[in-house]
């Protein structure tokens, strides 16, 4: 991954000299070409091509703009209601993700999304606490956020 | 039920970074822009600051072997010293001098000996923030 990157780079500083311009535009050009050469020498690589990675990232940015949305409409029409009638619940999250950063960027998806906190990190990193603001169904609360970004970080980290 | 301080320690190895950037930024700034060595060294304890809430002390004081005293007593110096320099030159005390050069990369920079003594005050600050924090935190 960060030896493709690596060699990415090396590729569109080759192209520059060959062609002796300097200038931003020759080196975009020498790193299409070079990502061209990468995809099609990928068997030659221990992991996926690179763009795979970044294209994976983009998908989380996308998926978390979508939830920002969705879970502020959410806690808008619950403001709004003139009945209170919420139930807050905490309730345990097991986690599949290891590494510290995975767990922190789950951690921040989850806390900017509205209706849910969370509140606390077990000391094995295996559970989260989340403090939720409306919730009929644990189980149901648990799988949504399984699926949606647990699995797009997932998606990042090992593509 | 023990928690840990994964994501405060994920955050700060990430924001403590930016928070120097920054701190680098103000102490250039201070002589056409607001900012300067006073803002710039207070930003930079603030950072240190960060890193001794997020880990504790004995990492810190292992990642950044700095004595604080000392560093207080360069500041001080450097202050003294641009500041009599000027006695050198046959100009009253404090007589700044600058000029304009050509450097590479910056292109045509001014250089004034204002930022020595801002030099100076940036460490002063920031060892007299960290002297005082330490003193206060730690138990011997």
């Amino acid at each position: 991954m960060a030896f493709q990157i690596l060699l990415n780079f090396i590729l569109a500083f080759a192209w520059m000299f060959i062609l002796n311009s300097f200038d931003a535009s020759t080196f975009i050009i020498g790193w299409l070409l070079g990502l061209m050469l990468i995809i099609m020498m990928r068997r030659f690589f221990p992991g996926p091509v690179y763009i795979k990675r970044v294209w994976a990232i983009l998908k989380l940015v996308l998926l978390f703009i979508k939830e920002l949305w969705l879970a502020n409409i959410q806690v808008f029409l619950l403001v709004i209601k003139p009945k209170l009638d919420i139930k807050p619940a905490i309730f345990r999250y097991p986690t599949k993700l290891t590494n510290d950063w995975e767990i922190t960027v789950l951690s921040a998806l989850i806390t900017l999304t509205p209706g849910t906190v969370v509140m606390n990190v077990s000391e094995d990193k295996k559970t989260l606490y989340v403090h939720t603001l409306h919730v009929d169904d644990i189980e149901e609360a648990v799988t949504s956020i399984r699926d949606s970004f647990e699995k797009a970080i997932l998606e990042v980290s090992r593509p | 039920m023990k928690s840990s301080d994964v994501i405060l320690q994920t955050a700060t190895k990430v924001v403590f970074f930016l928070i120097f950037l920054f701190a680098i930024h103000i102490f250039f700034a201070g002589h056409y822009t607001p900012g300067g060595g006073f803002v710039g060294g207070l930003l930079t304890a603030s950072a240190i600051v960060l890193l001794l809430l997020a880990f504790d002390l004995k990492t810190v004081s292992r990642a950044l072997p700095f004595n604080y005293t000392i560093m207080i007593a360069i500041g001080l110096l450097l202050a003294l010293g641009t500041a009599s320099a000027s006695i050198l030159f046959d100009v009253p005390f404090f007589t700044h001098a600058y000029d304009y050069f050509d450097l590479p990369l910056f292109g045509e920079t001014s250089l004034h000996s204002a930022m020595l003594f801002d030099l100076g005050v940036y460490l002063v600050v920031v060892g007299a923030t960290m002297n005082i924090i330490l003193t206060i935190g730690s138990d011997d």
